[in-house]
């Protein structure tokens, strides 16, 4: 399978504390990729990274096999869309789409202004004094309009209302499509991605939690309930995620490498949801408590 | 690139091309009237008998009666000249500091170095093109401002290579702008906000030009000493417009007894008590006054190496900056 985008132990670091580390993953061409992870986790380090922003301070990062740092050649295949869709406010939506032409080699005007007015944005209003939906979208535009085989979108909708949001993420949907260009999302809110993304990188606390296809990670994850647990390993299961206990009775998370057949526990398929949140809970408190200097 | 900076920056070049057109329309009715008086009162004669060493004395009390009327009446434009000495900082200021740290602060750096020209060009072309307007703006600023002074500078007895004067007029400026400019960039690309950019520049700028004011100009050559006797006719010839540095009166040994002046006393002189000419002050015969000085014909030298020095400078920063540039996510 083609690797769009593989990162090999990569870390970057700010001072003393590596905002991402040992982070290794592969996407592969074609699929809309939901990048998730609360606040701070990474992400847009990771996302920089990828678009050239920052120099990786560990390990390596390859776009289409090259490293995306100093490497202008490689940008025009990359469509980015920064968090916050920073634009130049005193510019108008048309005013940018000339000069993304002035910027880019490969460059389809005539796409951008197609979906600008599909959209019903006005041409020649400052897109400072749009709304944040309408940014957004011509943002979004303007990445399309270099044609990318890869487009990088970092938290594309946290600052938009719910029905932009899904404008939003329809019309992403729509035009990446047909031109099988892989997307990377990356949001904190898993809710916002999950109906459109096929693959998920799940990051936090600056390093990747899990990383596979959505179908896959649904079908390999299971949540069993039983007899209260005490760590023994159990039939079909490689890993346990999460696992809360009662006095008497223990749920687990588990990931599975084949069925799970002891009749003392039941089992029962979980969500996307079930699945990011087990992994997101696991490893965020151990730090806070010495820090703070109290006991755990 | 170019129509994007164009486009970005077409609003500023506005303002202050207006700013500078405001500044002639005050600059030049005075400068025009203050060349009115100053050749009705004969004073460009003057100036031109008085650079020829054997001048007559009756000429020379006239020009200097002269030169203190024109002086009377126009002297309060010196101030006027500080502070227009203001304008590289303020350019360095408005146009320097904003370059990166503005992209950086509104976001925008993240969509225009993630398009295809890669953000080392976008560097150069804008750091270039910015660079050349500011040429331009400063290389009017300066001949304008030589036109506007040169009456006031003949008029001064220490003529157009004294502090400030030397500072507005010639190439320096261009020098000056071009390295408020850089500076005001690369503070942006270190602290990456505009307001403490502005800050650090403004204070940078004032730093940088008083320490090579005060430690370096006078330095750029060997100054040249001249010595003459306490007594006799008149002050020796020295010639207006020589930058004098310090000066003094010397014993026949050479040590000085007096710092920062100068003693005349006609031939022969007594005091009124009766004693020899400076012999309160422990003078002893044959004691002479002392100076100093850069003459008044290294002022073009003096101004390409004042130049020089700044734009080196503004080279160095702005090639820092372009490295800091790749730096910046």
């Amino acid at each position: 399978m083609d690797m769009v985008l593989e990162a090999d132990r990569l870390g970057k670091r700010y001072g003393s504390t590596w905002a991402l580390r040992d982070c290794s993953l592969h996407l592969p061409a074609g699929r809309i990729a939901a990048l998730v992870g609360p606040n701070g986790a990474g992400k847009s380090t990771l996302l920089h990274l990828a678009v050239g922003l920052l120099k990786p301070d560990a390990g390596t990062v390859r776009v289409f096999g090259r490293s995306p740092y100093g490497d202008t050649e490689g940008l025009a295949d990359i469509g980015f869309v920064a968090q916050d869709t920073p634009l130049y406010r005193d510019f108008t939506a048309a005013e940018l789409v000339i000069a993304g032409g002035k910027l880019n080699k490969r460059w389809d005007a005539a796409l951008a202004r197609q979906r600008l007015a599909q959209l019903g944005i006005p041409p020649d209003k400052p897109v400072g004094k749009l709304s944040g939906g309408q940014r957004a979208q011509v943002a979004l535009a303007l990445a399309l309009a270099k044609q990318p085989r890869l487009l990088l979108l970092d938290e594309p909708v946290a600052s938009l209302d719910p029905l932009a949001r899904r404008e939003f993420l329809q019309s992403l949907m729509g035009s990446v499509a047909e031109s099988g260009t892989t997307v990377l999302l990356s949001s904190h809110l898993l809710a916002d991605l999950e109906r459109v993304c096929d693959y998920l990188i799940v990051l936090n606390a600056s390093q990747v939690q899990l990383t596979g296809a959505v179908d896959d990670l649904v079908a390999e994850h299971r949540q069993l309930v039983g007899p209260r647990h005490d760590g023994g390993a159990v039939g079909g299961v490689a890993a346990v995620v999460r696992a809360s206990h009662t006095d008497r009775q223990s749920t687990l998370l588990v990931r599975t490498d084949g069925p799970v057949t002891d009749p003392a526990w039941t089992v029962r398929e979980v969500s996307l949801e079930d699945v990011v949140l087990a992994y997101l809970a696991d490893g965020t408190t151990q730090t806070s408590h010495s820090e703070w200097g109290v006991a755990a | 690139m170019i129509w994007l900076t164009w486009r970005q920056h077409r609003k500023q070049a506005f303002y202050t091309l207006l700013g500078l057109a405001a500044l002639a329309a005050l600059l030049v009715p005075i400068g025009l009237s203050m060349r009115h008086t100053f050749s009705d009162l004969g004073l460009a004669d003057c100036a031109r008998q008085l650079a020829d060493t054997n001048v007559a004395a009756a000429t020379r009390d006239a020009c200097d009666a002269g030169f203190r009327r024109f002086g009377n009446q126009y002297s309060s434009l010196n101030l006027v000249a500080v502070l227009l000495i203001t304008l590289p900082a303020l350019v360095g200021l408005f146009w320097g500091a904003p370059l990166v740290a503005r992209e950086v602060e509104h976001g925008t750096h993240r969509f225009v170095w993630t398009q295809g020209v890669g953000r080392t060009r976008w560097a150069l072309v804008k750091f270039g093109l910015v660079g050349a307007a500011v040429v331009i703006l400063a290389a009017v600023y300066g001949l304008g401002m030589s036109w506007w002074v040169d009456p006031l500078t003949q008029a001064a007895y220490e003529g157009r290579l004294g502090m400030i004067v030397f500072d507005l007029q010639g190439i320096a400026p261009i020098g000056y702008t071009l390295f408020a400019v850089a500076l005001g960039v690369f503070a942006g690309t270190v602290w990456k906000r505009m307001l403490p950019a502005m800050g650090i520049t403004l204070a940078g700028f004032i730093g940088v030009r008083a320490a090579v004011e005060i430690l370096a100009r006078p330095h750029y050559q060997p100054a040249r000493t001249q010595t003459f006797p306490i007594e006799g006719e008149g002050p020796p010839e020295i010639s207006r417009g020589d930058w004098i540095l310090t000066q003094g009166v010397r014993n026949p040994d050479g040590t000085l007894i007096a710092e920062d002046t100068r003693i005349q006393c006609p031939p022969g002189g007594k005091g009124p008590d009766g004693r020899a000419c400076g012999a309160e002050l422990g003078l002893e015969p044959g004691a002479y006054n002392w100076q100093l000085y850069q003459p008044a014909d290294r002022f073009w030298l003096f101004q390409g190496i004042e130049t020089g020095i700044f734009v080196a400078l503004a080279v160095l920063l702005l090639y820092l900056a372009v490295r800091r540039v790749r730096r910046i996510a």
